[in-house]
Parts: structure tokens; C-alpha cells; sequence
């Protein structure tokens, strides 16, 4: 990547794109906020507004004009000048002006007539979407010490999940998270949940009741982060392992470029240098990889949530279809058999009533063969 | 919210377009046009959800007019209308307008002619929308989330609305000119001087090719004065701007005076003017003081082929490397249709 960019630009802490609208160079995410707080006064990016009266004052000395022109000047400047309509009538902001000419309203026009003739009501999901964004927004906190200081950096992350389907491909769930740039990557991590942390290993066709408590996230905690030729860890439990080194030494003896580690809950997201747009890794359960991409970097804003203790917020949850019991249709399956001369097919996926119904007699006995599984099923966070 | 960007950006252009026939910078102005295509009415009728959505996509559009390579007319126009939607929108919290840290210099510097020429409501509208706290300063322009739709996206930027090209000026200037003259002049004595004149065969150069050069961009020049036809003075209207429509001309006038002054003296140009650049460069008086930071989009290979190119795998770990896992699928997918001929050759087997 040598030569990628002219030495024009001496800062690298100004991001640019390294591919246009793609994704941003490499840069340095405590100094990013560092160039943005150079720049500006402690009033540009204060959760607090500068008084009218005196914004006017100040405006008129700093130009030297009179009162008069400065009363004229605003009412010039004045929002009423926007005004599309009679101030006696109130248009009805619900409905697409069904005259206009622009071409915005003309295609938004003929979409909402289809969607009419449709009869689309709004899904659980949308007045979910709803309701994570009022929730979210100009938050503050009860205690001032809560409060997201001025001049902070927020982040917005995504976090995809693995393509276990070909039509993901297509979608690409995600979630969307926001955090500060205090924050550290192992909060990060703790606020990724995923189906595969809660995935039970082992096959109970024998013993179907004791299955349950044996929970993935309990047994397997390692996990790392990859940002920029650095794996960051989960070092915090006595059982957690460098996951990394396998892929680092193996990396080493095939002439990749080197490889370093850090610990994840050492790392805040202000000290690391990473591209905006770009993904990266995040690896747990050992094998189960989702692809996190830092969609955004900036400074808090007096409408973000300035309640600390909130982060990381989420702001966006996909759907998932869930998959339901091959015999009843009705509720999310629970387990999945295989060598099952009762199932449909091979694997085949059933809900607890079901399964037990088919598979066991009134006694709880197994009958017949065939191998069990307990599932997680990825819509159950639905 | 994809679908409906073109359309978005369509009705802003013509928007901006009607606002740059009227050659002015006045709100006045501006505003009077948005009631006329009741541009407000561009929020009704989104729902709930779509909302911030649409917001967003609206700023982001309007976002780009404001900045560089558009000259200081439609970037007048850009912050207006900037500030229009902000205040008009039906997302609440209104959605910020995203100021990206790389642009901090041009805003300035665009907040810096508009106070040098007094462009009183140029002036504040900016500082209402900073008081406000209608921006979000932010590390780039749009929240990157690695689109594979950005082909589509990458719609041409509107020409009209642009600084008129001077390059033939700039690069037939009175220094090429002098020079290529004297040259020419050297070159012609050398050949007397051996006394070669009369052979036809080492007649390889033209007969007066610098004043015909000069005359060519002359008229280049010319035509294009006058297939910019009204709207003639527009881009010097742009530069450091004047507070009123008349000095506007008047120093259109003056301009155009210098320039043909600049050509008419070229013959005559004397050496110690050579340094002096400025005042027969063209472009300085062309260009706007947008300009200031050229505009140019690069082209890189995906990022599939930069790794590929970076990466040097070692003998037959190769397929071992490339065998596709979900991860590699998700980023992969996006960059297909963009890989020119496969680029394996360049590992080492
Ligand atoms: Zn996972
Ligand atoms: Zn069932």
C-alpha cells in the first residue's frame, strides 16, 4: 500500500478516504478528537446554548453595523421566509401534496399509493425501531458524574453476524452499537450478544432434562478483536486463553506480516488507530467470527444520549426469521436431531413439546435411535 | 432510503440551478425560490420511521454543494439551503448536518470571503447554524458501513454549478508563451546562423506558432465568454464576492480588461515581469476562492486486490488462504464485479 497517499497531507489524524466513500485511511482516534478540539471553541460543541441577545450583540459589533440593519438582517434571515403556505392554514405534514413537482414527492407519492393499495400495516419490528430511538435520544443523566463530559468522542459500531445462509449475504444483520471513547473493547464485547454464547454443546438424546444448564458462554470465554495487525484479547478471567497465538505464530512461519497482542479490557477506543468504514474481527466460541465495522467517529453532540451509564447504546437490531418446529409449525425450535427415524429429515429441528412427544414415552424412556441436540435459535433475541 | 436519492438530489440541483441564473448570494432571494417550488413540502408525508432517515439523506445531499469544487455561488446556496432543511425538517431531535474535520479549512475559508466581502446573511446563517448546534463535527462526510452500492451511487457532480475550466488558459500563459517565443526566436537564428534556411527539409516548425497559438486560446476563450451568454459574469461574481449586484459587474468588467490586457501585452512581456506570475495567471482571477483545495476523485483497486498485492503468501498455503470463509464471503462479495483480470500472477508460487 506503499505511496497511497501524497505527502501533501503531513496529518494523518485528519481522516480521508482511502477508498472513496468506502472506507477512511488510518488514524489515531484520540488524536482525531485532539484536531477536532484545536479547531473549535469550547461554545461549538458546549451542550449548552449561547444567549440570542447576546449572539445578536456580538454579531453586530464583530460587523459593525447598526441595530436597525441587524433587526433587518433577521428578519430577513427569518425562518418564517420559508413559510410554503398561508399563515391562516395548517397543511397536513402526514400527507404527500399530491401537485407538487418535485421529484422527491412525485415518487414518494406512488410509493405510498402502493403501499395503500397493499394494506401494509407496521410490523412489531418497526414500532420497535421506533421505540429504541426515543429511548435513546438527549438522555441525561441523574448524577452529574454520569454525564458524557463535552467534547467526547462517540462512536457508532456494527457488529454483523456470522453468514450462515446464503440470503444474509444479501441483508447482513447487524446490530448497531454507540459508544464513548472511553470506553473499552471489552465492554465492547459484553455488549455483543450472540446465539452462539448461548449455544449448548453435546449431544442429550439420553438425558434431554439436564441439558439446559450447560451454556457455552460459561466454558468457553476466550475471544478477541482484531484492529490493524493487533489482537486484542479478553484477558479478564483466570480461564481465559490467548486465542490469538495460533493464528499469530502461524502467520509468523508463513512470512505474513507481524502480528502483536493487547489486552482487550486494557484498551480504550481513543487509543486505538483504526480506519473508519473498514472491517474488522471479532472472534468467540473459537470459531464463530463476526465482522465489526466503526461506521462513525465524532464528537457528543447536546441530543445524544449524555447518560453514561447507558453505553453502549444500542440503536439498531435486524430481525431474524425464526425457525419453527418441524412438527407443530407453531413454536421456535429448541432441539435438533439427526439419525432420526421419526424426523421429516436430516438434521430436523423440534420444539421441547414435540421432540419429547415423538421421541420418548410417557416414562421419559428414549425410543427408536437417533442423536440430540439442544438449539439456540438465532431469533430467539427477537 | 437509497431508492430515493436521485430524486433528492435532482430536485436540490434544480433548486440551486434556478438560485444561480438570478446571480445573487442574498437569502432574500434564495428563500423566495424555495416558497416558489414550496420545497418545504419535501418532508410531508415521510413516516414515522423514515423520518430521521430521510433527514439524514437530505443533509448529507445538501451537504456537498456547500463545499468545493462548487463555485462560491452554490456553495452560498449549499449553506441555504442547508439551513433551510435543518429548520424546516420533521425529525426531532433534528438531525445534525455532519461537518467532516477534512472540511473544517474550507468552511473557514468560505466563512473568511463571505466576511471580506460582507455577505452579511452569508455570515449569519453560518454562525445561527453554529449557535444552534446544527452540526455534528465528525471524522468524515457520511457514516461509512462498507456499501457495495457506491457505484450506483457515485452520480456525476452538476458541471453548471462548477468553477468553468481555464486550463488552456492556465497552461497558454504569457510565461509559456515568452518562453516558447524565445525559443522559437533562438531556434531560428541557429538555423541562419549555419546557414540552413533554405532547405525545406528542416522546415519542421510552423511559421508563426506562437502568435497563432495565442490567438487559438483566444478564442477559446472568447467562446466560452460567450457560451456562458448571460450568466457571463457568474464566476467572477463568485470570487471574493461584493456586497452589491452592480460592484459585481463593474469588477466583472475590470477582470475581463485585465485578462485581455494580459494578452494583449504577451508579445511585448518583458523578462523581469517573469516572477510576477500573478498578474497574468488567469486562473487566479477565474477560480472563486473555492478552488483553493483541488478537487479530484482516485480511483484505488478494491480492497481484495490492494490485500492480495500486499499480502505475499508463501507456496501452496495459497488455497489454504483463499478457501472462502463466512467472514471472507461478507467482504469479499461487495468488490467482485470491480476485480479486473485476476491478479494470482503476482504471488509468488
Ligand atoms: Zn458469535
Ligand atoms: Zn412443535
Amino acid at each position: 500500500m506503499a505511496a497511497s497517499k501524497p505527502s501533501t497531507d503531513p496529518n494523518t489524524n485528519i481522516p480521508e478516504y482511502e477508498y472513496t466513500d468506502v472506507n477512511t485511511h488510518i488514524f489515531h482516534i484520540g488524536s482525531f478528537r485532539n484536531e477536532w478540539l484545536n479547531r473549535l471553541k469550547p461554545s461549538n460543541y458546549s451542550y449548552q446554548q449561547e444567549d440570542e441577545d447576546t449572539f445578536d450583540a456580538n454579531f453586530a459589533k464583530e460587523m459593525g453595523i447598526s441595530a436597525e440593519t441587524m433587526t433587518d438582517l433577521k428578519s430577513i434571515c427569518s425562518l418564517d421566509s420559508l413559510c410554503c403556505h398561508p399563515e391562516d392554514e395548517q397543511p397536513d405534514t402526514e400527507v404527500v401534496p399530491p401537485d407538487s413537482t418535485l421529484r422527491t414527492l412525485v415518487q414518494r407519492k406512488k410509493k405510498q399509493d402502493h403501499r395503500a393499495s397493499l394494506k401494509i400495516s407496521k410490523n412489531r419490528h418497526d414500532l420497535y425501531a421506533d421505540e429504541l430511538e426515543r429511548l435513546t435520544v438527549g438522555r441525561k443523566p441523574e448524577a452529574v458524574t454520569d454525564m458524557v463530559p463535552e467534547g467526547e468522542v462517540i462512536l457508532t459500531i456494527n457488529v454483523y453476524y456470522p453468514a450462515v445462509y446464503e440470503k444474509f449475504i444479501y441483508s447482513r444483520p447487524h446490530i448497531t452499537l454507540l459508544m464513548t471513547g472511553s470506553h473499552s473493547l471489552a465492554e465492547l464485547r459484553d455488549a455483543i450478544c450472540c446465539v452462539s454464547d448461548l449455544q449448548v454443546c453435546g449431544e442429550f438424546s439420553n438425558t434431554p432434562d439436564i441439558a439446559p444448564d450447560f451454556i457455552s458462554k460459561d466454558h468457553y470465554k476466550s475471544a478477541f478483536f482484531f484492529f490493524e495487525g493487533v489482537f486484542y484479547n479478553d484477558m479478564r478471567y483466570p480461564e481465559c486463553q490467548d486465542i490469538s497465538m495460533t493464528t499469530i505464530e502461524w502467520a509468523k512461519a508463513h512470512k505474513f506480516p507481524p502480528y502483536s497482542q493487547a489486552k482487550m479490557e486494557d484498551t480504550r477506543f481513543m487509543d486505538l488507530k483504526v480506519k473508519v468504514g473498514f472491517p474488522y474481527l471479532y472472534c468467540h466460541q473459537g470459531d464463530c467470527e463476526h465482522l465489526v465495522i466503526i461506521t462513525d467517529v465524532r464528537l457528543s453532540h447536546k441530543v445524544d444520549c449524555l447518560d453514561k451509564k447507558l453505553y453502549p447504546l444500542l440503536t439498531h437490531k435486524h430481525r431474524v426469521i425464526t425457525q419453527k418446529c418441524a412438527v407443530c409449525h407453531v413454536f421456535i425450535g429448541r432441539w435438533f436431531t439427526t439419525n432420526d427415524q421419526f424426523a421429516p429429515s436430516d438434521p430436523c429441528l423440534f420444539c421441547d413439546k414435540c421432540f419429547r412427544m415423538l421421541h420418548y414415552d410417557a416414562q421419559g424412556n428414549k425410543l427408536g435411535d437417533f442423536l440430540a441436540y439442544p438449539f439456540v435459535d438465532p431469533g430467539a433475541f427477537n | 432510503m437509497d431508492f430515493c436519492q436521485k430524486q433528492v438530489k435532482s430536485d436540490c440541483e434544480e433548486l440551486l440551478g434556478r438560485f444561480q441564473t438570478t446571480d445573487s448570494v442574498r437569502f432574500e432571494i434564495f428563500s423566495k425560490i424555495w416558497r416558489e417550488m414550496n420545497f418545504t413540502q419535501i418532508f410531508y408525508g415521510t413516516v414515522n420511521h423514515e423520518r430521521r432517515a430521510f433527514s439524514r439523506l437530505i443533509l448529507d445531499t445538501a451537504y456537498s454543494f456547500f463545499l468545493p469544487p462548487f463555485s462560491f455561488q452554490i456553495r452560498v446556496g449549499g449553506l441555504y439551503l442547508l439551513y433551510s432543511l435543518y429548520h424546516c425538517q420533521r425529525a426531532s431531535p433534528p438531525e445534525q448536518i455532519r461537518l467532516a474535520l477534512k472540511n473544517w479549512e474550507d468552511v473557514k475559508k468560505f466563512e473568511k470571503d463571505a466576511v471580506d466581502a460582507q455577505h452579511l446573511d452569508v455570515i449569519y446563517i453560518l454562525r445561527q447554524l453554529m449557535l444552534r448546534k446544527a452540526f455534528n463535527f465528525t471524522a468524515m462526510p457520511t457514516v461509512l458501513a462498507f456499501n457495495k452500492k457506491r457505484k450506483m451511487e457515485r452520480a456525476a457532480l452538476c458541471e453548471a454549478f462548477m468553477e468553468r475550466a481555464s486550463r488552456p488558459q492556465e497552461l497558454i500563459n504569457i510565461e509559456l508563451l515568452e518562453e516558447l517565443s524565445n525559443v522559437d526566436d533562438h531556434y531560428g537564428k541557429l538555423k541562419t546562423s549555419i546557414g540552413l534556411q533554405a532547405d525545406p527539409s528542416i522546415n519542421l516548425i510552423r511559421k508563426e506558432l506562437v502568435p497563432e497559438l495565442r490567438s487559438t486560446v483566444v478564442d477559446f476563450y472568447k467562446w466560452q465568454q460567450r457560451k456562458g451568454g448571460a450568466g457571463g459574469h457568474e464566476d467572477e461574481d463568485s470570487g471574493e464576492g461584493t456586497s452589491s449586484q452592480q460592484e459585481c459587474s463593474k469588477r466583472a468588467q475590470l477582470i475581463s480588461s485585465i485578462k485581455s490586457k494580459a494578452y494583449g501585452e504577451a508579445a511585448e512581456a518583458s523578462k523581469s515581469r517573469r516572477h510576477r506570475q500573478v498578474e497574468v495567471d488567469f486562473t487566479s482571477y477565474e477560480a472563486g476562492p473555492s478552488l483553493s483545495s483541488g478537487y479530484s476523485r482516485t480511483n484505488k483497486p478494491s480492497l481484495k486486490a490492494r490485500t492480495n498485492e500486499n499480502v505475499h503468501v508463501s507456496g501452496d498455503l495459497w488455497e489454504e488462504a483463499t478457501r472462502t470463509t463466512h467472514i471472507n464471503r461478507l467482504t469479499t462479495l461487495d468488490f467482485v464485479p470491480e476485480e479486473k483480470p485476476k491478479t494470482y500472477k503476482r504471488f509468488k508460487w
